[in-house]
């Protein structure tokens, strides 16, 4: 009998298991999926910023022939939301318009000019009241209320006190306080919103494919907004084109398109312009930060002190949740002994926010790792050396919870210090060439779920059946971040048999088990980690049947995926063989695999301690070489070095994509994204000539080192790769500008009309000095 | 997705035919590589019952260099036009700024007539009918108030085409066909300083092709342009400067400037430079004389005050460079 090697898949450099049908274009996304016959789903949306709704008649839309279904607020009374105690949005609103854009009503119908005419038809009574644009005016006395259970306009004021903040400033060696501010921005993931929703009239029953990074989310706020049962709801996630977190929650169209086919007893396609995917918008909340930290001479923290304020938009989405963040993971970095944190997450009429890659935690690691760069000047250290003055050793528990049982950023320090040049390089380089660095992390998934139901983080299921392919069935959602692939690979490792064994099927409710969907980085960790028990379940089963088979105890057995054998002899079983002495009786087999975050890894116990938390945490540190045109205030990046501690690569090919990916992100919102809202709070920039990512013209040489620092808790020790190393480019970005030209910037991104302003501010405060310097002499 | 309202499709054969249909067809409108025109048509900016596609019409896409000049068809596409070797040595300013504009896809179609011919761009103007309807429309289309300057009483949508400001420089002339016969004219004068009507074109006039006569000796040119992204973008300011001398005395020098006002335009009194050194002291004069002609208003999501200082910028580190340049 031949021998079969057994099969190694973690580890691998593994191409995407469906990145064929990605670039070959076969691959079909939500608006691929209509079929003929389908009728136009088409939104109607509020021209004003803030207003009460009157009324909205809709009878000449209704009475237009091709007109299938119109909707309105009045369809829908039951508020969703993604936080289940920060419920207050409608998929069409009720009452009161919060910001423009805002969904009022919708058509169906046969063609698509006919849904636009509808909607023209329809006539809107608004009455307008004052709206605010910024946190500022939405926070001031005597500003109407957005929402009137909501004072000061303010979603959620988070105050933590953790340590003793007044001695560790009190301690210190140096004290600075700065203040920076950051621009609103979006995540502009590849595809637009679609929903495609089918309705069958016999059954009462709701089949969806949409763009979601949550299907179970969604599942539950159709149930909940259309009255249905939930097993009277199918939903299916289709390919998805990217999300970054637009899609980490139920959407207003998402519901609409539903509440259409239901009312027009068919199938709606309902598929968003780009100017309306911006307005539903979701991204990064245009904040304020006030930040003070207290070093040592060494470099060590003292206390740290923080301010945040978030313009978060009409309504509350994943609101509460992104202020938390943000004064959370101030933590888990660096050793902090105290810090002071006041976060206020203020309502204003512009189009809601919500999660982004690296949720909460950007911009503030911006304004910290900032902070240190000048500091360190100040004290005359290296800013390496200050960041290795306070590394943790884990396990290591924060001040306010946060347990870390992995830390490889020493590791990620030493390799971007080497491979970037820094010692040799760094203050040699020409007027106008500058280096800089900076350090950040982010969670493997929140440790503390959203809904609280007392169910594993994930599930996993597997169907072996007479062909010897095994079957895995997730929920997991791949948008493209390659979770597909991972999967099977991690439970092609455990039962060491080929890749071409494997199937995933994902994303269809009706079949796969339940998954919290993607976001916050959770997949890889706790799917993974539920992925390896569902392949150790079945490989028992295997084990078992083998022992049987050759008439040893299962302890005997040794599993070499194609071939397993008895210990000690040359009693051999072909991996089929093994498969039908398991299907004897049985029949096909079916084995699953749970997983849920251990204890210690959920907390403390103080209010909002649940955000932040996480069984894992990744770590980054990056370099960035930039030149800066000083005449024109424009800033070109010449290199990038990252390390990131993803603890294990078990797809080192997928790892260095999703690291690139997120300095790529973190660099389009470090040089030129930002939403902006002109004219009464219009989107000035909602399309992709204004709205300006990076295109690939600009790109740098992205060099990555994978650093592996394997957490107990990680499936074979891996932790995410997906967001961690993405902030760490912003601050890296302004030190690298403070170098070339000796500029620091406190507002981002640094296009080139903005650093332009800040050097001539900078020259005329330097000629201002010179004369008042002058005349003190001459009056001496 | 945003909807194109429905239109017939013509394809004359010939230019005699395509100048008939846009004679005689009311609101006809002229297609070519239709980069500018289709995104336009979906924001609902325009919407002709007829387009007149061109590129049926034979020699419209004709490139001809002779040491007579060089006779660049308004069909041309930019790709064409940017890759060509005789065009990149004779003409480097018009090879490189047809380099500069949108993408390798864009350009693959884009032409050198509809470059000619963009419509004017402003953040209050391209905007989705909706948008534009909850925000009063603008003077530029449906509405009398001009948000970038509503005490004025004019548009001041700026121009944003890259290839104009370069053929200008290198004293380009545009032929154009119409109801009324055929006409050369200088390619700056085929656009007048307004957002709104910013062609000079008659009824139903076409412009069939571009020619540059030949270079005179000495002379050198180049484009710049200043924008956020080095891939896509139009130009928030772009230069092109042809120098003819060197740097101890040149000749004359020409300086074009588009993306700053409605039209793009020749920087006037260039003359005064004539005879003299490139030196700190011209340069600064340079400097001073495109901050005050450039117009920039805020058209755009970035800056006009930056916008007016790069291209300022941009024209001097022009003028030094092509001056070194032996």
């Amino acid at each position: 009998m031949k021998t079969a090697v057994p099969a190694k898949s973690v580890g691998v450099r593994q191409p995407l298991v469906d990145g064929v049908e990605k670039v070959t274009g076969a691959a079909r996304y939500t608006a691929d999926l209509a079929p003929r016959g389908a009728l136009f789903g088409a939104i109607l949306r509020s021209p004003l910023p803030h207003a009460r709704i009157r009324g909205i008649d809709v009878a000449r839309a209704r009475a237009m022939p091709g007109v299938r279904a119109v909707v309105t607020g009045e369809d829908c009374a039951l508020p969703y939301g993604v936080i289940p105690i920060a419920q207050n949005e409608f998929p069409l609103a009720r009452g009161k318009v919060r910001y423009r854009g805002e969904p009022v009503a919708a058509v169906a119908a046969d063609d698509a000019a006919t849904a636009q005419a509808a909607l023209d038809a329809i006539e809107l009574d608004l009455d307008p009241l004052p709206a605010y644009f910024d946190a500022a005016s939405a926070r001031a006395e005597g500003a109407t209320l957005l929402h009137d259970d909501k004072r000061g306009n303010l979603e959620r004021t988070v105050e933590q006190d953790f340590g003793d903040v007044d001695a560790g400033f009190a301690a210190a060696a140096l004290v600075r306080e700065r203040s920076f501010h950051y621009a609103e921005v979006h995540h502009a993931m590849m595809e637009p919103n679609a929903t495609l929703a089918q309705w069958d009239a016999e059954r009462g029953r709701l089949t969806l494919h949409s763009v979601t990074q949550v299907p179970y989310y969604l599942h539950l706020a159709l149930a909940r907004c259309l009255g249905l049962d939930a097993s009277a709801i199918r939903v299916i996630k289709p390919c998805v084109g990217g999300g970054f977190g637009h899609r980490t929650e139920t959407l207003n169209f998402e519901i609409v398109a539903a509440m259409l086919a239901r009312a027009a007893g068919g199938t709606v396609r309902l598929e968003l312009s780009r100017e309306e995917t911006f307005i539903t918008h979701r991204g990064r909340p245009e904040t304020d930060v006030r930040l003070k930290i207290g070093l040592a001479g060494n470099g060590e923290i003292t206390a740290v002190e923080a301010e945040v304020v978030q313009r978060g938009g009409a309504y509350a989405g994943y609101g509460l949740v992104t202020i938390l963040y943000a004064g959370a993971l101030i933590h888990a970095l660096y050793r902090v002994p105290a810090s002071r944190y006041r976060g206020f997450r203020v309502y204003a009429n512009t189009p809601p926010n919500g999660a982004m890659r690296g949720h909460g935690t950007v911009d503030v690691r911006h304004a910290f790792e900032a902070l240190l760069d000048e500091m360190a000047v100040e004290l005359g250290l290296d800013p390496f050396a200050v960041r290795r003055a306070n590394l943790l050793t884990a396990p290591h528990r924060t001040i306010n919870d946060l347990q870390v049982n992995s830390y490889g950023l020493a590791a990620c320090l030493d390799a971007v210090e080497e491979r970037s040049g820094w010692k040799t390089r760094k203050g040699r380089l020409a007027r106008g060439r500058g280096l800089g660095m900076a350090c950040s992390h982010y969670v493997s998934g929140s440790a503390k779920p959203v809904y609280w139901t007392g169910e594993p983080h994930a599930v996993i299921h597997l169907k072996l059946d007479f062909d010897c392919g095994v079957t895995v069935l997730t929920g997991a959602s791949d948008i493209g971040q390659g979770s597909t692939t991972l999967i099977q690979q991690a439970v092609a490792e455990v039962l060491k048999l080929p890749m071409s064994r494997f199937s995933v099927v994902a994303n269809d409710s009706t079949v796969t088990p339940k998954d919290n969907g993607s976001y916050s980085s959770r997949v890889s960790f706790m799917v993974g980690n539920a992925a390896i028990r569902a392949a150790e379940d079945l490989k028992r089963m295997l084990v078992a049947a083998a022992a049987r088979r050759l008439e040893v105890t299962p302890d005997d057995i040794e599993w070499e995926g194609e071939t397993c054998r008895v210990a000690g002899t040359d009693r051999e079983l072909a991996y089929p063989e093994v498969v039908a002495e398991a299907l004897k009786d049985a029949g096909t087999l079916n084995a699953r695999g749970a997983w849920s975050t251990p204890p210690e890894t959920q907390g403390g116990s103080f209010r909002g301690a649940a955000v932040g938390t996480s069984a894992g945490f990744s770590y980054a540190a990056l370099v960035v070489e930039v030149e800066v045109d000083e005449d024109t205030g424009e800033v070109r990046v010449i290199d990038v070095w990252v390390a990131h501690d993803c603890g294990r690569a078990i797809n080192p090919l997928s790892v260095e994509g999703q690291v690139q990916g997120s300095v790529w992100m973190g660099m389009g919102q470090a040089l030129g994204e930002e939403t902006e809202y002109g004219g009464g709070g219009l989107p000035l920039r909602a399309n992709f000539l204004d709205y300006r990512f990076p295109t690939i013209a600009e790109s740098p040489p992205i060099d990555v080192t994978i650093v592996e620092a394997p957490d107990p808790n990680g499936p074979f020790g891996a932790k995410e790769a997906g967001e961690g190393s993405l902030s760490a480019f912003l601050p890296a970005l302004t030190s690298a500008i403070a170098d070339a030209i000796g500029l620091r910037l406190f507002e981002l991104p640094a296009t080139p009309d903005r650093v332009y302003d800040a050097i001539v501010a900078r020259r005329r405060a330097e000629r201002v000095r010179r004369a008042v310097k002058a005349a003190s002499q001459e009056a001496d | 997705m945003e909807r194109m309202a429905a239109f017939e499709l013509r394809r004359p054969e010939s230019l005699a035919h395509a100048i008939e249909l846009m004679a005689t067809v009311p609101g006809a409108r002229v297609l070519a590589g239709g980069t500018d025109l289709v995104p336009n048509l979906r924001h609902g900016l325009e919407a002709p019952a007829t387009l007149v596609d061109l590129s049926g019409v034979p020699g419209f896409a004709g490139l001809d260099l002779t040491p007579a000049g060089a006779r660049i068809g308004a069909g041309v596409t930019l790709a064409t036009l940017a890759a060509d070797r005789l065009v990149q040595a004779a003409l480097p300013a018009v090879a490189q700024a047809a380099a500069s504009i949108a993408g390798p896809g864009h350009r693959s179609v884009a032409t050198v007539g509809g470059n000619l011919c963009l419509d004017t761009r402003c953040v209050w103007y391209n905007q989705s009918e909706w948008w534009r309807r909850s925000n009063g429309y603008c003077l530029k289309r449906g509405g009398d108030v001009c948000h970038v300057a509503p005490q004025g009483g004019r548009c001041h949508a700026a121009f944003c085409g890259d290839l104009a400001p370069a053929l200008i420089a290198c004293g380009a002339q545009a032929e154009l066909a119409g109801p009324e016969g055929s006409r050369t004219i200088a390619v700056e004068d085929l656009y007048r300083d307004d957002g709104r009507a910013h062609l000079a074109l008659g009824s139903g006039e076409i412009v069939v092709a571009v020619v540059v006569p030949p270079q005179p000796a000495r002379a050198r040119s180049a484009y710049r342009k200043a924008r956020v992204r080095a891939a896509i973008d139009f130009p928030l300011a772009g230069v092109a400067v042809r120098v003819t001398g060197d740097r101890e005395r040149i000749e004359r020098l020409d300086v074009a400037l588009t993306g700053t006002n409605s039209r793009p335009f020749r920087l006037a009194e260039t003359e005064a430079f004539a005879g003299r050194a490139v030196d700190d002291a011209l340069v600064a004069e340079l400097g001073k004389a495109v901050q005050r002609q450039a117009g920039p208003m805020r058209t755009s999501v970035t800056s006009s005050n930056w916008r007016r200082q790069v291209a300022a910028t941009y024209a001097q580190r022009l003028v030094r460079e092509l001056a070194a340049t032996p």
